[in-house]
């Protein structure tokens, strides 16, 4: 049965991600109606705007937001549990995210056979591999491997960096 | 006609095609054994990579992948009790209790064996349905190409989700990815904010690769993933004997059946279709006690029907545009790199390529019952490769493989946002499949409506006055609407019933 009564008391955790998710989507939508009614408008006879189906969308997805909104609100439902996100997914997230941003910066200037076994050994690092002959391996193989498929096979050239 | 089937097969049988194949299997077969990759995943890896190849060889390479892949993903289920695909879940009942006797290679061939008849199952229905269908869809206006692909998005945004509302918002967050851009009939920037990069538009490449793989590797990192058991044991007897299998020709029948007819529904894919077609195996099986304990047909059930949904899903990817999975939505990107549109003017426009994928289809089946049987072994050692090895390939891959698409580290960016996107969103209980499918259909769609309504000087009763459009809008609306309605409905009923029995 539907219960109409508030229910972040009785489940905090759960319902609490849905109602900040759904809040967030709402903020979103207005932002993105204001981004749709700034946009340039072509008025020619018989024909739809640009901001045509931006506004159909933004229409639909607060919609759709509220009612996600009011679901976890006032209503009991058999959802999963929550979802927790561990400080050890966080910390993962963000290595991977530095990781990447400095492999891909990185690479203009030390280029790509120079930079992937270094990116390729703390990938493996971060993965738990301890045994150094095998990181090594690994990313010398690897490193190898794509360069060779990705150069001479699928005649892609990848990034030889600025200092050779 | 059988000039361009004959020129089609003739295509196929080019050395680098066939040779595309059995990369593709063998790729197929390690992915799908390696459990935490999915066909999705190798899918994606690969796609880059075909942007090289021409049409026919790269439909090759990913239909062998994806045939394997199915494949592959009963042998985890079988020596392990983990399927290596979602799609091999209902394989692990029976075939963990067979290995757990010491049938273990009786198991693995029987699932190789109904692979294979699965597969040529659905071919059978892909080739012999599909030009109709196309036939008949080749009369769609604007208005019913519209609704068609509204239809498509609400049915993988409503079915089989926890929730409908999110898996709309999924998808209407595909969309609203999709304005980004140059707007498809005027040319009007969208959403751009001066970055050059964007008015192109979000290309939808990068955002696969992200929205699949490094949600993958990030769970993967965290450490969640549990440890995979080793197999110690050894195999033996794989090869089955021919009157052992015509003893299980009723449960492959039935497995096809069901996995390509569930496989033809957008959304419904390949999980739903196994454990369906068990339970309809056990039922008509005079030995139905014995499934759970062991019984080949079990085993023999959800494997042909796993491989008969990839001929089912193939049916609307090719004949409407409409993919039923996510594997075949991949399919269509890639057909799209191509310069090929999936839909009734393939058949029309490229007949020849039409029969290729046919073709192709058939020999990758060929090709993975081969390979398989012969190379199993292998794949059973496969099984132990760390994922402290598998994490940095992958992650490797991803970075260069959308490098590559354009020699430019902007999508490379837009991979990794979307990455982290699909980790949240699959945190918190959002599907990605939703956003994908929107991200591919959304500027057909929008020119579909758009067209519509100029056609009916804006008058939107344009999609109920044509009938076609109306019964894909009608599904469309009972799509979304039948699980927020049901629960109720069943309470409701349930209630009548109490109150009726106590008085």
């Amino acid at each position: 049965m539907i219960i109409l009564a508030p229910t972040i008391f009785r489940n905090p955790i759960m319902k609490k991600a849905d109602i900040i998710i759904s809040i967030v989507f709402i903020i979103f939508s207005c932002f993105y109606a204001f981004l749709t009614k700034n946009l340039p408008v072509r008025n020619l006879p018989n024909t739809l705007g640009s901001d045509f189906m931006p506004w159909l969308l933004v229409i639909c997805l607060f919609f759709l937001s509220a009612l996600l909104l009011f679901k976890s609100l006032f209503m009991v439902t058999p959802e999963k549990p929550d979802y927790k996100i561990s400080v050890k997914e966080v910390s993962g997230i963000i290595l991977l995210t530095i990781l990447v941003f400095l492999y891909v910066k990185a690479m203009i200037m030390f280029g790509f056979l120079l930079l992937t076994p270094i990116f390729v050994a703390v990938l493996m690092f971060i993965s738990g591999s301890r045994k150094w002959k095998e990181v090594v391996i690994v990313a010398v193989i690897v490193t190898f491997g794509i360069y060779f498929f990705f150069c001479n096979v699928f005649r892609v050239p990848l990034p030889g960096g600025n200092i050779f | 006609m059988s000039g361009t089937v004959t020129a089609a097969l003739v295509d196929v049988l080019q050395i680098q095609n066939l040779f595309a194949s059995a990369v593709g299997v063998v790729f197929g077969l390690f992915i799908g054994s390696t459990p935490g990759l999915t066909i999705s995943l190798g899918m994606v890896l690969l796609l880059p990579i075909t942007f090289k190849l021409s049409a026919v060889t790269s439909i090759c390479l990913l239909l062998a992948l994806y045939a394997s892949g199915m494949t592959g993903g009963s042998i985890s289920a079988i020596l392990l009790n983990i399927p290596g695909t979602p799609s091999a879940s209902a394989t692990a009942i029976d075939g963990y209790e067979m290995a757990k006797k010491g049938r273990a290679g009786e198991a693995l061939g029987i699932a190789v064996a109904s692979s294979f008849f699965g597969g040529i199952f659905g071919l059978a229905c892909l080739a012999s349905i599909s030009p109709f269908i196309a036939k008949v869809a080749l009369k769609f206006g604007a208005p019913e190409l519209f609704a068609l692909v509204l239809l498509g998005i609400t049915l993988i945004c409503s079915f089989g989700q926890e929730s409908v509302i999110k898996g709309l918002i999924a998808g209407l967050l595909g969309l609203i990815i999709m304005t980004v851009g140059l707007d498809p009939m005027m040319g009007t920037p969208r959403f751009t904010f001066g970055i050059v990069d964007l008015q192109a538009g979000i290309s939808f490449l990068p955002a696969m690769i992200g929205l699949f793989a490094i949600p993958q590797i990030l769970v993967g990192i965290a450490g969640d993933v549990p440890v995979i058991p080793e197999y110690n044991s050894k195999i033996t007897g794989v090869l089955p004997k021919i009157r052992d299998l015509t003893k299980l020709i009723k449960a492959m029948l039935v497995g096809s059946s069901v996995g390509t007819g569930i496989g033809a529904i957008p959304g419904a894919g390949g999980p739903i279709a196994v454990f369906l077609s068990y339970d309809y195996a056990r039922r008509v099986s005079k030995n139905s006690s014995k499934f759970g304990n062991g019984e080949p047909e079990g085993v023999a059930a959800p494997e042909s029907a796993n491989n008969a949904v990839a001929g089912g899903a193939l049916i609307p990817m090719l004949t409407l545009g409409i993919p039923g999975d996510p594997i075949t939505a991949i399919l269509l990107a890639a057909l799209m790199i191509q310069g090929l549109v999936p839909g009734p003017l393939l058949f029309q426009q490229t007949p020849q390529f039409v029969y290729s994928v046919f073709w192709a289809f058939l020999v990758a089946n060929i090709m993975n019952l081969c390979l398989t049987f012969s190379t199993i072994k292998l794949w059973v050692r496969i099984l132990k490769v760390p994922e402290r090895i598998l994490l940095p390939i992958i992650t490797s891959l991803c970075v260069v493989g959308t490098y590559a698409l354009r020699l430019s580290f902007f999508d490379t960016g837009v991979m990794f946002c979307f990455g982290l996107l699909g980790y949240f969103m699959k945190k918190h209980g959002f599907p990605i499949v939703p956003m994908l499918l929107a991200i591919i259909l959304g500027p057909s769609l929008e020119e579909h409506l758009r067209i519509s309504l100029i056609i009916s000087q804006g008058d939107p009763t344009i999609f109920i006055t044509h009938p076609i459009s109306l019964i894909f809008v009608i599904i469309s609306i009972f799509s979304f609407t039948s699980p927020l309605i049901t629960p109720a409905m069943k309470t409701r009923l349930r209630n009548i019933l109490r109150i009726g029995a106590s008085t």
